[in-house]
């Protein structure tokens, strides 16, 4: 029965929500194969965006049902002040899953959404608010510049070329290597990024004296709540490969795709670079042997039944 | 660098949720005082849904800062898979802060909700379905008759069943073990019992299916479709638990047009800070009890010693109560402030 009053009706004032809540989802079943770094990867992740982020925000990690090395981490940190709200989920609920339920519960009028793998640089929170705020119509605003297939921002070019007050350029404005530092961190080979690069060019948009490249990826970006409530709920049934949609859909409804100028967030992937020149040598033969496709195709196999078998 | 392919990308199927999701709000700052028995109390709130629960579910705790011994039973429950969704707050955000986070982001398509401090009986769901399915426009089904009216009869959106050929307006008379049950839970003096005996409840009967229900629902416990809850976020949560916020959500609801009802019959039971004999009888009927756990066994800290008899009786009367209930506050506010 209850016996005096709850002191938590004596609670006069609680925190209010910081207008900007900074989110992430981490997987990390296990700590080898391809996650072998993947703790220090979140390491350096979490680290960089203290570090990078000034201004209020609140900070959110949705776990997809890590192991325990990796909740241990994020544990300590939510007891030490650093993650505001922690969510552990007790399964994986798929990238989309997570999405669903941060973007919903996330209660910053602005959502930040960064992978798990991405380094922050100072101002990358900065910049991006300030392209919302002098592109009212953007949707999706990701801290580092990039060339995506033309299909994601058809309704940016749209908009840009109807307004008077915008100035749309086209060029190759994007310095190689920084064009080099994104591409190939997502594995692809020096030669192909060299390829892509010739072939391509950037279309900048300058408004009230805030430029901003036409472009987005959902591996980083940040979000007004409400842009992205009109997208929920997106389809969960499998751990990745669905969240694509979101750009696809976010273009379709005439939302803003957009990137700052600068990069002000890296993309890390699943290990953090060496210097090792020795290692490289020896990783770049091993990995001329296992890119033989019918080489390659076995491996894959092996490893995704392995994966299969601890985790299903 | 990304080297090799993400497993995950692999086609392995993503957890799909249970079509019933059970939530609770935790806020234990500290295991002295008013919280002292609160864990225990939590661990059978906790038991009871598993034991009493016929269908399979997911369950989310919200946790409202809690103190870390608190937080660390929570994780080693998570550990042990018995919570699917452990949310952990930093800062306490208020109940109403934190139905924000359920209402909004619980992905399942019947959300029950519950405070930390509810006993659960075996039928709570059977009987609390068999409310909606006899009244589908239904926003929140509590599984205990509601006795007390929060809404003050302010309530709008059961008058539309007013003239409805296929709903029947009454009243319903609890039993007296019913009130008696409920006037325990909460603690009421005896002044404040009287009226419940003397009043019969409003009720509306489905005529096709003779299902009756009470008028009103409680925010102790409740269960609300999704589609409902989705509407009624944000609430206002500036404060920790205030009626002012916790009440947006009944005139959200009935401004929508959604009915607040409850069942004849009480299905789950309000326990509450403590726990005294005839209470952990009623958890002793639900779940197993360890005998080194049982808080009640312990005599009140008043009876223990004489001098503190006194105190009591001073603490309780009215001359000083309001000054006791202001230090007790002051003390919880500077040991509980946010940091």
């Amino acid at each position: 029965m209850r016996i005096g009053q709850n002191p938590a009706k004596s609670i006069e004032s609680v925190p209010q929500p910081q207008p900007v809540t900074v989110a992430l989802v981490s997987y990390i079943p296990f700590l080898s194969g391809y996650y072998a770094q993947a703790l220090d990867v979140l390491k350096a992740c979490l680290t960089s965006l203290w570090e990078s982020t000034s201004g209020p925000y609140d900070l959110l990690v949705f776990d997809n049902a890590s192991c325990a090395e990796v909740r241990h981490y994020l544990q300590e940190a939510h007891s030490q002040g650093r993650i505001q709200y922690l969510v552990l989920s007790d399964r994986n609920v798929g990238k989309g899953g997570a999405w669903n339920f941060i973007f919903q519960a996330a209660p910053g009028e602005t959502i930040a959404y960064a992978d798990s793998d991405v380094l922050f640089r100072p101002g990358w929170l900065e910049r991006s608010l300030e392209i919302i705020k002098v592109f009212p119509q953007a949707g999706m605003v990701t801290a580092r510049p990039m060339r995506t297939p033309e299909a994601f921002y058809t309704s940016t070019l749209k908009w840009a070329r109807e307004q008077p007050d915008v100035t749309v350029e086209e060029g190759n404005f994007l310095p190689w290597e920084t064009y080099r530092e994104h591409v190939l961190s997502l594995g692809t080979s020096e030669e192909q990024a060299r390829q892509w690069y010739a072939s391509r060019q950037d279309i900048r948009l300058t408004r009230q004296g805030v430029s901003a490249y036409v472009s987005a990826a959902h591996f980083q970006f940040t979000a007004p709540k409400a842009a992205l409530a009109k997208f929920l709920p997106f389809e969960m049934d499998r751990p990745m490969g669905q969240v694509r949609s979101l750009d696809e859909q976010m273009n379709l409804a005439g939302y803003l795709r957009l990137t700052t100028c600068e990069a002000l967030v890296k993309h890390l992937g699943n290990h953090l670079e060496v210097n090792d020149t020795r290692q490289e040598a020896g990783s770049a033969r091993k990995r001329r042997i296992s890119n033989l496709p019918p080489v390659k195709k076995a491996l894959l196999r092996i490893y995704d039944e392995i994966f299969k078998l601890y985790h299903t | 660098m990304r080297t090799g392919a993400n497993p995950a990308k692999a086609g392995l199927p993503a957890y799909q949720p249970q079509q019933l999701g059970i939530a609770t709000i935790v806020y234990i700052p500290s295991q002295e005082g008013y919280f002292e028995h609160s864990l225990q109390i939590l661990e059978y709130t906790l038991a009871g849904l598993r034991s009493s629960t016929s269908q399979p579910f997911d369950l989310l705790v919200f946790d409202n800062g809690s103190c870390p011994e608190v937080v660390t039973r929570l994780q080693t429950l998570s550990e042990q898979k018995q919570i699917e969704w452990l949310v952990l707050s930093h800062h306490n955000i208020g109940k109403a802060g934190a139905w924000n986070w359920i209402f909004a982001a619980m992905p399942n398509e019947l959300i029950a909700y519950t405070d930390s401090d509810v006993l659960f009986r075996p039928g709570w769901l059977e009987a609390s379905l068999q409310v909606l399915d006899a009244f589908p426009q239904a926003g929140m089904i509590s599984a205990q008759p509601n006795l007390y009216d929060v809404m003050d009869g302010q309530g709008q959106a059961h008058r539309k069943l007013e003239g409805d050929g296929r709903y029947r307006s009454g009243e319903y008379w609890p039993r007296k073990e019913i009130i008696d049950e409920y006037c325990l839970g909460i603690g009421a003096t005896d002044e404040i019992a009287a009226p419940f005996y003397k009043k019969p409840l409003p009720a509306v009967t489905n005529t096709q299916s003779s299902i009756q229900a009470v008028i009103g629902a409680s925010h102790m416990q409740f269960i609300i479709p999704r589609h409902v809850a989705r509407q009624v976020v944000p609430l206002p949560a500036t404060m920790g638990l205030r009626r002012a916020e916790t009440m947006s959500l009944d005139y959200k609801i009935d401004a929508l047009g959604y009915l607040h009802l409850s069942t004849t019959e009480p299905h789950v039971f309000h326990m509450g800070n403590t726990l005294n004999e005839r209470l952990l009888e009623q958890v002793k009927g639900v779940i197993q009890v360890a005998p080194a756990s049982a808080t009640a066994g312990k005599k009140p800290p008043a009876l223990r010693r004489g001098w503190r008899r006194l105190v009591t009786r001073l603490v309780q009367s009215p001359r000083f109560n309001k000054q006791f209930v202001r230090l007790y506050n002051f003390l919880f506010q500077a040991l509980h402030a946010e940091k």
